[in-house]
C-alpha cells in the first residue's frame, strides 16, 4: 500500500511536487475561553520585502491587524492577493500545509533565499511571530522551530529543485 | 490675582520657549484598522506633562466644559483632518471634558489620516521687570512695563498631531503641507516596530530644516515610572534623524525650532513646537 502511494506521488512527477511542506502544531490551551489563533504563513525576501501570502486562517477581518507583521508586509496592500489562500480558523494539533512555490498570479516564486514566517495571534490570548531562512531553488532542506505560546512544533521541507 | 496676571500664568504654561513647556498631545483610540467595513477611533487631547496621562483639555466644539483660563487659547486653535485621498474633513471636532477633550473619526477612505491641532503664529513679548523677575505679554501690541530690560518680540505657534491609517498606509496625507514644523520622512507613523531603525524628516514652511534642533522621545505611562526615559535625537544637515524604538507603546515626540525674525520686521524671534504621537509595535 505504502510502495502504491509512492508510485502515485512519483507517477505525478516532479512539476506537481510541492515546494515547501509543512506542519504546523497549533498547541491545545487549557484556557477559558479559548478561541482559535488567527494564522498566517507568508514569504519574505532577505530584506523584508512581503512576496507571497502561503495561507490566512481567520474568521472577522476587523483582527487581521493583529497578525501585525503579516498585516504590514503583505495583508493590508491588497487582499485580492491573498483572498485566494484564506481559511478559517483551525482547531488545535497539527496541521500539514504545502506550497507550489507560486505567487498569486501563478507564476514560480525565482530561486533564492527567502523568509518564511508564520504569525499566530489569538483573540484574550497571546502573539507569537517566527521567522526561518530557506532557500528556493536550492538542495533539500528541513528545518524544525518551535513555539513558545502560540505556536507549537512547525516542521518544514523545502524540496530540492531535482527531486 | 488679576485677570491680566491670570492670562499671562496661563500662557506662560502653554507656550513653548525654552524652560516653560508644556507637553500637548492627541491619542487616537487605534492607528492600525483592518477591514471592510467603516471604522471609527476615538481621540483625546490635553495639555500635561505626564505623558499620555491627560490633566487639562485641548480644544472643543462648543459643547464642552471649556476652563475660563483655556477659551482664548481653544479659540485660536484649528482642528485639521487630512484624508488619505489628501482632502480635509471638516467635520472632526473635540468636545472639552474637564481632564481632557474627545472626539471620533469615522474612516471612510482606506489610507492614512493625519489629525492635527493647530495653533498659527502669535506675537508675544517676554521681558525681565524692574524687579528682576520674568515677564511676558500677549498680542503684537502688547505694553511692556516701564523699566523692563531684555525685551524680546516673538510669535509662538505649534502643531500637535498624530496618524491613523485604515487598511493599506499611504503618504498623501503626510507630507509636508508647508504650514509650520512638520514631521515627514521615509519612516511611515503607522508602520513602527520595536528594534528596527527608522528615519523622519523635519519640515519648517515646507523645507527640509537646515539648521540642527532636537528631537525628545518619551514613552508613555511617566505616571508609573520615575524617569522618563527619554530618547533624543539631532537633526542632520537636511533636517533628518534616526530613531530605534527599545519599546512598543505609544510615544510623544517633541521638538522646536526658533527662527530669527527679518530686521525691521519688529519681531526678533518666531517659536515653533511639534508635538506628535506615534505608536510603536512588538516583533
Amino acid at each position: 500500500m505504502t510502495g502504491l502511494f509512492c508510485f502515485f506521488l512519483c507517477w505525478a512527477g516532479p512539476a506537481a511536487m510541492p515546494t515547501a511542506t509543512m506542519h504546523i502544531e497549533l498547541p491545545k490551551l487549557d484556557v477559558s475561553p479559548y478561541f482559535r489563533p488567527y494564522v498566517a504563513i507568508w514569504l519574505e525576501s532577505p530584506d523584508r520585502q512581503g512576496v507571497h501570502t502561503i495561507e490566512v486562517w481567520y474568521e472577522e477581518d476587523t483582527w487581521l491587524k493583529d497578525m501585525r507583521q503579516w498585516w504590514r508586509k503583505l495583508g493590508r496592500a491588497d487582499s485580492a492577493r491573498y483572498d485566494g489562500v484564506t481559511g478559517a480558523t483551525r482547531k488545535a494539533g497539527t496541521h500539514r500545509i504545502t506550497w507550489d512555490g507560486r505567487d498569486a498570479d501563478g507564476k514560480a516564486v525565482p530561486p533564492g533565499d527567502y523568509f518564511l514566517n508564520f504569525e499566530a495571534a489569538r483573540e484574550e490570548g497571546g502573539r507569537e511571530f517566527m521567522r526561518q531562512k530557506i532557500t528556493i531553488g536550492g538542495a533539500s532542506q528541513h528545518y524544525q522551530l518551535e513555539g513558545k505560546n502560540e505556536l507549537g512544533k512547525i516542521q518544514i521541507h523545502i524540496h530540492g529543485a531535482k527531486s | 490675582m488679576n485677570l491680566v496676571s491670570r492670562m499671562s500664568l496661563l500662557f506662560l504654561a502653554l507656550t513653548t520657549c525654552v524652560g516653560f513647556a508644556h507637553d500637548r498631545f492627541i491619542v487616537p483610540s487605534h492607528t492600525i484598522l483592518s477591514g471592510e467595513k467603516t471604522k471609527s477611533v476615538s481621540l483625546t487631547a490635553s495639555i500635561s506633562n505626564d505623558v499620555f496621562h491627560p490633566d487639562r483639555p485641548l480644544g472643543d466644539n462648543g459643547k464642552g466644559w471649556v476652563p475660563p483660563s483655556l477659551k482664548a487659547y481653544f479659540d485660536r486653535m484649528e482642528t485639521t483632518v487630512i484624508l488619505p485621498d489628501g482632502s480635509k474633513d471638516p467635520s472632526f471636532a473635540l468636545q472639552s471634558f474637564r481632564r481632557f477633550s474627545a472626539g471620533d473619526l469615522e474612516l471612510k477612505q482606506d489610507g492614512t489620516y493625519r489629525i492635527s491641532l493647530v495653533h498659527d503664529e502669535a506675537p508675544m513679548v517676554t521681558f525681565t521687570k524692574a524687579d528682576g523677575s520674568f515677564g511676558r505679554a500677549f498680542g503684537k501690541e502688547a505694553r511692556v512695563p516701564e523699566g523692563a530690560t531684555k525685551v524680546v518680540r516673538k510669535t509662538t505657534a505649534s502643531r500637535v498631531e498624530t496618524f491613523v491609517t485604515r487598511n493599506n498606509a499611504n503618504r498623501a496625507a503626510i507630507q509636508p503641507t508647508g504650514h509650520l514644523l512638520e514631521l515627514a520622512g521615509s519612516a511611515h507613523p503607522n508602520d513602527l516596530f520595536v528594534g528596527e531603525a527608522v528615519s523622519f524628516q523635519l519640515f519648517h514652511a515646507g523645507k527640509p530644516l537646515a539648521k540642527p534642533a532636537e528631537v525628545v522621545l518619551v514613552r508613555g505611562g511617566t505616571r508609573h515610572r520615575n524617569q522618563r526615559d527619554k530618547i533624543e535625537a539631532t537633526t542632520d544637515a537636511t533636517g533628518t534623524f534616526e530613531v530605534v524604538f527599545p519599546e512598543a507603546g505609544f510615544y510623544l515626540l517633541q521638538t522646536e525650532v526658533m527662527v530669527p525674525g527679518r530686521p525691521g520686521s519688529g519681531m526678533q524671534e518666531h517659536w515653533y513646537s511639534l508635538f506628535v504621537t506615534l505608536e510603536v509595535f512588538p516583533m
